[in-house]
């Protein structure tokens, strides 16, 4: 016979070591996503490729906006707020998918390079595809944690998968801070 | 007292028979540049330390495995001894001044071998599957030999057109990658009169064991001479000098002429012959197919043959000596 | 033992072969079709064999793999916000050898299969070696084309290379929870996921030969991996698997050693083996997203013409060499860094004295992990890589020898004046650090950059990391293997087998490693199926190979003597080596559960000597709770 809160405190633990796998493998993905950036300045150096400079700005604020979202979000759930949950939540989601919209849809059609020109489609594609990549995986965990969240899984005390994804979320956009300015800011224009 | 005696008598043999056996002149092929030398001597020190942290440790080890053996039915544990602090700096401490005294000591022979003399000639070394191409831009002659003179700086220029190569002449001890994209610089003084062997030492396919050219070390005199005579020597056949086009740039490395079948068809017979491509079509072989197959392997694949030939090997070739080489080709019946 | 008559179903690894070859062929027909409705030909025999519906097939196929062996079940569960068992027993309607078969939670079983898939690989991979060396005896070549010659000493290298970190997976997998004190790993689904990768990855490594192979030995330096035939992608695609179970399972190891300590278990005592186990998951778990990048670059470049590492189209060639090698240099510490801390963890227990100065051999461990990430670029000095960067990586490479020689310090001050004992382990033990000593002075004249440019991939490379990674994983791992048998299978080896395996092994391999380091300085290259008659080298290669037999031989006697003792070894005592890490107090078979009761932490590891003194307690009897 477990008590509340005996199952309280292993609940606790468990998501203690769960928070500590999640760390080490951003930790992990951090040298990916950095020994990419290494390559943009290895093969770019001082330039950069000539791209859609609104769509650039409108996406980069697109993914800042869901990152504070998700945050209300995961507020909500530890106040135990399903309404607000709900509705940060799909907020998020949505956001992240007009992301991909906006990079994948838009920009991947419109850019004047294909991966197979030179190095500035390679490398421009790498790291959007990359990080695209991350973005999908983070919308489909969000939305299976708002599934099992409007199914009541959750508690105040009981929400680590929330906090799971608000964390990975806010990697992947951190991360797409570090990338925005390495493809559409920094260097000089080429065309 | 007496295990202290012991185990140095023990060091002191292993590590004089480490210090005997690792004896630079009968380990490395002969010397023949200049930049050999600091190198050498760079081994020479390297070696001698090794043998004797060697015969440290060995020695060591092997003292204890032979005196302090447990003594049948002995149940009882060892002293209980846990560290030594102090001791533990001391073999930190040494071993950091060791490497970076050999740091240094290493950074003057590098810097010795780097030395540049303004005076050198430059030769353009290419690598290509595989063969390799010297050019002498100050004379204006391509050879598939490469000459050297006594005791006079090259400086090499070397780059490759398809993977990636290395340049290495053991006597000569310096290495340099050919590297595609790039021109990598590598000087090296021949002192010593006589025939060596450049080799690939990077891998670069099938026959990169294979991959290797004559270096001839000559005199001041005999290069000029050599030169001379390069220079004097116009060939009036245009099919000789396709032959010799054939030579230089490395297409006998993948194209015999005798029939035998390398990593490309054989050129003999091959003028006017129907050759079926990998598409299905056949195509003969005249002069417009054949500068085509040169300058654009790739858009027609001869059937059984993998798309292997790079097209930087017909880039380096102007019209006219396309044109040789064919006329070269229709000769092998 | 009762034989019952299994359904093979049952069995993980027959569901997860049927799920491979199911799902490759649809990958390859997925692409196909899409080629098709672009528009292109569709021709049997050409478009059968187009490179991206063979990519696709094998990563389907792994996919595949995976879903039948039941790797997914759990956490589709869990996504689904099912409720997932926690518990460790295995179906109880199977008999227990199933367990070995199947996606088994239990970190021993983990270990066991790493173990066994480990010397599956590694009988392979010196397979591989026997028949590339028979070309060597020889100049000119008799027995098999360059391309096949290539082919085989690439695959020799890296399915080596997959061995050894099946083998690291294997020590820590069984050892670490044992020795902290836990129950099982922080992640067991992660950690049984991590280890059934492995077996997709293995095939795809193998089936390269049967794709036209690739040459480029186990670096897959671009251009040359760029033109190689088919069977390069599948190396790619294998080493890639296999990086992300490396991945994987250093997460889980960390996360183990932060999370799962016995009270009173803190870092300066446990056991040694810990501390290189913990050194060396930092290494992985970071460094190799580098090496996987850098393939997953080439594939690409490959399969969408991206030209990375296209002169033509402004790519750098030297950049993979640097993406390559940040992982590629570290992990050779990752090769070592377990077996250095197995020859610490049992010297002690066979000169019944402590680990002279634990602490600084401890932190000995960290610090090559943490110099090791600094000195990749010492396998670039004649590269063309920039000219300045070439002394200061020339200084810190030689720095590793600082923290390596404080161990080899500590080793013979623990030897000294000790009361040493024969066994098997232990003769594997001073092997190893005699075959690691010459491998490490070895590495010195590779790292100064004046030598380097006459040793660079020349036969002198190939015997100094021949006898690194003998001495730091090969004897080791042996020593392991024998000295925990009587804890895994209840029974003990056969010593004479076991001496007489050690005997062949060290002279064979000394022949070996210095007849290569011998005709290296002499100027033979490596990786040539042929070399110059000239160079008189004939000799010292007809002894190299015949060393390599030997080694063979050896390692046969090995494998017999652990299958025969299985069945027929003499019962073991409960500790036969009178250790006092924990694992050895708990009873055979251990229980699934390892620590119903917690363990007790009550003094220091390696106190032989101190009279009074214990490390744990472990009280097994008092039956568990749960
Ligand atoms: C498996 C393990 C392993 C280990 C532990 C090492 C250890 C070392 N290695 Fe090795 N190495 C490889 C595996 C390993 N290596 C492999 C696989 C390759 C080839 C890759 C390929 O191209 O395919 C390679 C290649 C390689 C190169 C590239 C050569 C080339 O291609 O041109 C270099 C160059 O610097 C190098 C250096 C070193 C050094 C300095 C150490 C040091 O860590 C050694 C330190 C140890 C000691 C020095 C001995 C003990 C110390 C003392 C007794 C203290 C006192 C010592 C001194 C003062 C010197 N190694
Ligand atoms: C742990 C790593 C490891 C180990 C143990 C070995 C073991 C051996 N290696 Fe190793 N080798 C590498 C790692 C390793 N190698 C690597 C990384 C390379 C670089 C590749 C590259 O350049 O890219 C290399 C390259 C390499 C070369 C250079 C090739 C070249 O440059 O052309 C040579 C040549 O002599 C060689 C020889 C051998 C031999 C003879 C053995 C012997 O010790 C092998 C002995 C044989 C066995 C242990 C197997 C016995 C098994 C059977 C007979 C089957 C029976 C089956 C059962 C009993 C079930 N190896
Ligand atoms: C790396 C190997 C390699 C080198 C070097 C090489 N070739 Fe080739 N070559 C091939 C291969 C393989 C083929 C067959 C495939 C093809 O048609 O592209 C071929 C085909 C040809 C053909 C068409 C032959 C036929 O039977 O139809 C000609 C002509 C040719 N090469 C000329 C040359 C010349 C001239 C050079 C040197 C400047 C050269 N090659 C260098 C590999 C090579
Ligand atoms: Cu060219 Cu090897
Ligand atoms: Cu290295």
């Amino acid at each position: 016979m477990t008590t509340k809160a005996e199952s309280l405190t292993r609940y606790r633990h468990n998501a203690a070591t769960n928070r500590l796998g999640l760390w080490l493998f951003i930790l992990s993905d951090v040298f990916a996503f950095a020994g990419i950036l290494v390559s943009r300045w290895a093969l770019w150096g001082n330039t950069r490729p000539d791209l859609n400079q609104v769509l650039g700005l409108i996406v980069t604020s697109v993914l800042l906006i869901s990152s504070f979202s998700m945050n209300r979000a995961e507020v909500a759930a530890a106040h135990g707020d399903r309404k607000q949950f709900m509705i940060f939540m799909s907020l998020t989601i949505l956001l992240g998918i007009a992301f991909l919209a906006g990079v994948v849809g838009i920009e991947w059609q419109e850019s004047p390079y294909a991966p197979s020109d030179n190095i500035y489609g390679a490398i421009f594609y790498l790291m959007t595809g990359m990080h695209a990549f991350h973005v999908l995986c983070g919308v489909i965990f969000l939305l299976l944690v708002l599934r099992n969240g409007l199914r009541g899984l959750y508690t105040p005390e009981k929400h680590w998968p929330v906090e799971a994804g608000a964390i990975f979320w806010h990697f992947v956009d951190v991360v797409w801070i570090f990338y925005y300015p390495a493809i559409y800011l920094m260097g000089n224009l080429v065309r | 007292m007496k295990h202290v005696i012991g185990v140095i008598v023990f060091i002191v043999v292993l590590a004089s028979a480490a210090w005997g056996a690792l004896n630079v002149n009968l380990l490395l092929p002969a010397q023949a540049s200049q930049q050999a030398q600091p190198i050498d001597s760079l081994f020479n020190l390297q070696f001698k330390l090794v043998a004797v942290l060697f015969g440290l440790i060995a020695g060591i080890l092997l003292y204890s495995v032979i005196f302090f053996r447990r003594k049948k039915g002995d149940e009882t544990d060892g002293p209980h001894i846990t560290g030594n602090t102090p001791l533990e700096i001391t073999w930190t401490t040494i071993p950091f001044l060791l490497v970076i005294g050999l740091s240094l000591i290493g950074s003057q022979a590098l810097a010795e071998t780097l030395r540049v003399d303004p005076r050198a000639i430059e030769v353009k070394v290419t690598g290509q599957q595989w063969s390799w191409r010297f050019e002498y831009p100050a004379y204006g002659i391509t050879s598939d030999v490469l000459y050297m003179p006594l005791n006079k700086q090259v400086l090499f220029k070397i780059t490759s057109i398809d993977v990636i190569h290395s340049f290495w002449v053991p006597e000569f001890r310096v290495k340099q990658d050919a590297v595609p994209g790039r021109v990598d610089e590598l000087r090296v003084t021949a002192s010593k009169i006589g025939e060596y062997s450049l080799v690939c030492a990077e891998i670069c396919g099938t026959k990169h064991a294979n991959m290797a050219s004559v270096v001839k070390v000559i005199s001041q005199e005999d290069f000029t001479a050599w030169v001379a005579g390069e220079l004097g020597a116009t060939v009036a056949n245009p099919a000789d000098r396709g032959a010799k086009w054939l030579k230089q740039y490395g297409c006998l490395a993948c194209h015999s002429v005798d029939g035998s079948k390398m990593v490309g068809p054989s050129f003999q017979g091959l003028y006017a012959r129907q050759e079926e491509m990998e598409s299905g079509a056949t195509v003969s072989a005249d002069d417009a197919y054949l500068i085509e197959s040169i300058r654009q392997p790739a858009k027609q694949v001869v059937k059984g043959f993998p798309n292997a030939m790079p097209p930087a090997a017909g880039e380096a070739l102007t019209d006219v000596q396309i044109q040789d080489i064919i006329e070269y080709i229709k000769t092998l019946k | 033992m009762t034989h019952k008559s299994v359904n093979p179903f049952s069995l993980g690894l027959v569901r997860g072969l049927i799920g491979l070859i199911i799902a490759s062929p649809l990958g390859i027909g997925l692409v196909s079709v899409l080629l098709a409705a672009q528009g292109q030909e569709w021709l049997v025999g050409k478009f059968w064999f187009t490179e991206p519906a063979w990519v696709l097939g094998a990563v389907f196929g792994s996919v595949g793999f995976l879903i039948g062996v039941g790797a997914f079940n759990d956490w589709v569960k869990v996504a689904l916000g099912e409720e997932v068992h926690e518990t460790h027993e295995a179906d109880p309607s199977l008999p227990s050898w199933t367990r070995y078969y199947n996606f088994s939670l239990d970190h021993k079983v983990i270990g066991v299969q790493y173990a066994v898939t480990c010397l599956i690989m590694f009988s392979f991979a010196g397979l591989f070696a026997l028949i590339f060396r028979t070309e060597l005896i020889q100049t000119g070549l008799q027995y098999m084309t360059a391309d096949f010659y290539n082919t085989m000493m690439s695959l020799h290298g890296i399915v080596m290379i997959m061995a050894i970190l099946l083998g690291l997976a294997a020590m820590m997998n069984y050892l670490v929870p044992l020795m902290i004190g836990a129950n099982d790993m922080a992640f067991p689904r992660l950690n049984a996921f991590a280890f059934w990768i492995n077996v997709p990855s293995g095939i795809a490594l193998l089936s390269s030969i049967f794709l036209g192979g690739f040459d480029t030995g186990w670096v897959g330096y671009p251009p040359l991996s760029v033109r190689a035939p088919l069977g390069m992608q599948m190396f790619f695609l294998g080493v890639y698997l296999f990086g992300l179970s490396s991945i994987l399972g250093a997460l889980n190891i960390i996360a183990t050693i932060v999370r799962c300590r016995a009270q009173g278990m803190t870092p300066f005592k446990m056991p040694i083996f810990v501390w290189t186990a913990l050194a060396t998951a930092i290494i992985s778990l970071t460094a190799t997203q580098l090496i996987a990048l850098s393939f997953q670059m080439v594939m690409f470049q490959r399969l969408l013409g991206m030209g990375f590492f296209d002169p033509a189209k402004g790519g750098d060639v030297i950049l993979f060499q640097h993406l390559f090698w940040f992982y590629s240099h570290p992990a050779v510490y990752v090769f070592v860094l377990p077996g250095l801390g197995m020859i610490s963890e049992l010297l002690p227990v066979f000169t019944r004295k402590p680990l002279f100065g634990y602490k600084w051999v401890a932190l000995s461990s960290i610090a090559i992990a943490l110099v090791g990430f600094f000195v990749w670029a010492h396998h670039m000095f004649t590269s063309g890589m920039q000219e300045f960067l070439r002394v200061p990586f020339q200084y810190s490479t030689l720095l590793v020898a600082v923290p390596t020689g404080v161990k080899f310090f500590s080793w013979v001050a623990t030897l000294w004046r000790g009361k040493i004992s024969f066994e098997t382990p232990m003769l594997f033990i001073l092997g190893a650090i005699v075959v690691f000593l010459t491998g490490g002075l070895s590495g010195p004249p590779n790292g100064t950059v004046a030598t380097d440019l006459h040793l660079h991939d020349t036969y002198f490379i190939v015997g100094h990391f021949h006898a690194t990674m003998f001495g730091g994983f090969v004897f080791p791992f042996f020593a392991a293997l024998y000295y925990w048998y009587p804890k895994v299978t209840g029974r003990m080896y056969n010593e004479r087998l076991g001496q007489l395996h050690f005997w062949l092994l060290l002279p064979g391999f000394i022949l070996q490693s210095f007849g290569q380091m011998f005709v290296g300085l002499l100027g033979m290259r490596r990786r040539i199926a042929d070399y110059d008659p000239s160079l008189n080298i004939e000799q010292p290669n007809i002894l190299v190979t015949i060393a390599g037999l030997v080694i063979g031989l050896s390692f046969i006697i090995f494998v017999f003597n652990m299958l025969y003792s299985a069945k027929r070894g003499v019962v073991s005592a409960a500790n036969p080596w009178r250790s006092r890490s924990p694992e050895w107090l708990l009873p055979t078979p251990l229980p699934v559960h390892n620590y119903p009761q917690p363990l007790e932490v009550l003094g220091e590891p390696y106190d032989y000597g101190l009279a009074g003194s214990t490390y744990v307690r472990v009280n097994p009897q008092s039956a568990a709770a749960d």
